[in-house]
């Protein structure tokens, strides 16, 4: 990923251009090391101490760690976060494959299709969140009106502590599917023509080439998408604060949540601290482990 | 031909379910209180009537959206313009720790926001920056990591030659950058600037954290504030929605070419 400069350009005055770069760097260096690197060391130290609001800070060495690992309401929020990325990475994953693999084909007015698929991706969660609490509303909601023309009587989508989280899940998939195929096609294009048309003459079926060829060539992409999705998904918020805050219960009540609320509802700092550091933890196993896994079956090139 | 029609029968039906949202959020918001009840989620209200948005307007809703504009034109001037600085550092100049730096850049890629919500939120209270403009705007407006990384893997494939040229001419570094970079950077310029304008228009959590004051209030907290505000009216919050996602709709519909294009860049090579 990194080359050497030129060897020629350092001749033309190192100092200086040293000086230059740096100064060039200043504004980005305080951002990345200030407002990113620094608070990672910040929450790491926050996690050893009992902080809440008013309070003094005061040493407790991993009394929040102790806390941690016998508080059930974090245990369970874990496994709902996990739950959440269960439902959310593959459903989006394989709908904008599948939505690539469509949208792939040269036809007329493809470029629109393409571009409307890409729409749900750019509103604000927020706003979406409520529109969609609006559909799923159980008396007057679009879903179960539409229902009901078909006599069929639709649950309580959101207050149900069943059907909450993968209708909060489905919002998700339905806002980054046509995102996420924009990569899939453009992974699918890069592929070279010769590999793309030998089935035809192999006599392989279709779906035998893309299982052999197709897939295997789209693994850089797949890791991409994988990582951007796992990552984004552990993170999710802003739907959930809208559509359920955590509820019915605690049943979407997702890691996010829970140090949101930790901190800035019940002031408690030191223990929120924790909480975020637990998380952090578990979207970088997550992260390694899924460049593991494709490092060891695929050779590519990352560097551009 | 049979699969040309199956292919197109699935794209209309895939394109309907990606955007009906959006029209019903349109139906609804046009809605008085009355025809809410008396018409299907689907069918239009007649006649159309604005008095949600009047509703909205009265309290306050005119301010969230300009606040919302601003911020997010600030936000986004700061992050294209530092990482364009940054990024030329890393493709072009050589200085010591350079290498080094650029995978300290890019660990941070990362580092989960939400995990530094809590420190950066006790720094702008050291700073005296809680509820303020510059608290809102600062920690976020110097740069983004990805934006850094996206320009730099593009200008490195900009030829040298181009520059030397120029620099030979007695051209400064900011001079070479101006004039002969970033014409040629157009479209991860139109790239990185596109993802920056959804993120910060769409950002939530931080503006929810930082900022109390109505007066500083942005659409999305605003917005999200409603339920609890006005109850369960659905007509003004799908306007207010509306509000929110109209802007980005209109951008995208204009741009819609450059960013569909634009978007896919970004996957590794």
């Amino acid at each position: 990923m990194l080359r050497r400069a030129p060897r020629r350009t350092r001749r033309i005055g190192g100092g200086r251009q040293a000086a230059v770069a740096y100064a060039l760097l200043a504004p980005s260096l305080v951002g990345v090391l200030g407002f990113l690197l620094a608070p990672v060391v910040i929450v790491l130290v926050l996690s050893l101490f009992d902080w809440k609001l008013l309070s003094t800070p005061e040493f407790v060495g991993l009394a929040n760690y102790q806390r941690l690992f016998t508080d059930s309401d974090v245990w369970h929020s874990l496994l709902v976060t996990v739950y959440y990325v269960v439902i959310c990475v593959p459903g989006t994953t394989i709908l904008s494959l599948l939505l690539a693999l469509l949208v792939d084909r040269k036809l007329r007015g493809m470029k629109y299709f393409r571009a409307l698929l890409v729409i749900p991706w750019m509103a604000t969660p927020v706003a979406l969140g409520l529109v969609w609490s609006w559909i799923f509303d159980p008396g007057r909601g679009a879903l179960n009106q539409f229902l009901g023309v078909f006599g069929i009587d639709g649950p309580a989508w959101l207050s149900s502590p069943v059907l909450a989280m993968p209708s909060v899940a489905a919002v998700h998939i339905w806002q980054f599917a046509g995102y996420n195929m924009l990569f899939f096609l453009a992974g699918l294009q890069n592929i070279p023509r010769s590999l793309r048309e030998a089935s035809s003459l192999d006599g392989a079926s279709p779906v035998a080439h893309f299982f052999t060829i197709t897939l295997p060539l789209l693994r850089p992409t797949m890791l991409f998408v994988l990582i951007t999705n796992v990552i984004g998904s552990f993170q999710a918020f802003d739907t959930i604060f809208v559509m359920t805050e955590g509820g019915p219960g605690d049943s979407t009540e997702v890691a996010t949540y829970l140090i949101y609320d930790e901190a800035f509802r019940k002031f408690d700092f030191g223990y929120a601290s924790t909480i975020s550091v637990l998380l952090f933890a578990v979207v970088l196993i997550a992260t390694i482990s899924q460049f593991v896994y494709f490092e060891r079956r695929t050779t590519y090139e990352v560097s551009g | 031909m049979r699969l040309r029609i199956f292919t197109y029968a699935v794209l209309v039906a895939g394109c309907l379910f990606a955007i009906f949202p959006y029209f019903l959020t349109v139906l609804t918001a046009f809605k008085g209180p009355g025809q809410l009840s008396e018409t299907m989620p689907w069918e239009p209200g007649l006649p159309p009537s604005t008095a949600a948005f009047e509703r909205l307007f009265n309290s306050g809703f005119g301010g969230y959206l300009v606040n919302t504009a601003l911020v997010t034109a600030g936000i986004t001037l700061g992050q294209v313009v530092f990482a364009i600085l940054a990024a030329y550092a890393f493709a072009r100049l050589s200085f010591p720790g350079r290498d080094a730096l650029f995978w300290v850049y890019l660990s941070t890629l990362m580092v989960p926001p939400v995990v530094t919500m809590i420190p950066l939120y006790l720094m702008m209270q050291k700073l005296g920056l809680v509820d303020t403009w510059a608290g809102l705007m600062l920690p976020t407006m110097l740069g983004t990591p990805y934006a850094i990384f996206l320009l730099r893997q593009f200008f490195r494939g900009i030829p040298a030659d181009l520059e030397d040229a120029a620099r030979i001419d007695g051209a400064g570094r900011v001079r070479t950058l101006l004039s002969i970079v970033l014409p040629l950077s157009k479209p991860i310029l139109v790239t990185v600037t596109t993802l920056a304008v959804v993120a910060n228009w769409n950002s939530f959590l931080w503006p929810l954290i930082i900022t109390s004051s109505e007066d500083k209030r942005l659409l999305s907290v605003g917005i999200a504030l409603f339920k609890g505000e006005i109850g369960v009216d659905y007509n003004a919050v799908m306007a207010g929605s509306l509000i929110a996602l109209a802007p980005l709709l209109v951008l995208f519909i204009v741009f819609q070419r450059f960013i569909v294009r634009s978007v896919a860049v970004t996957g590794l090579k």
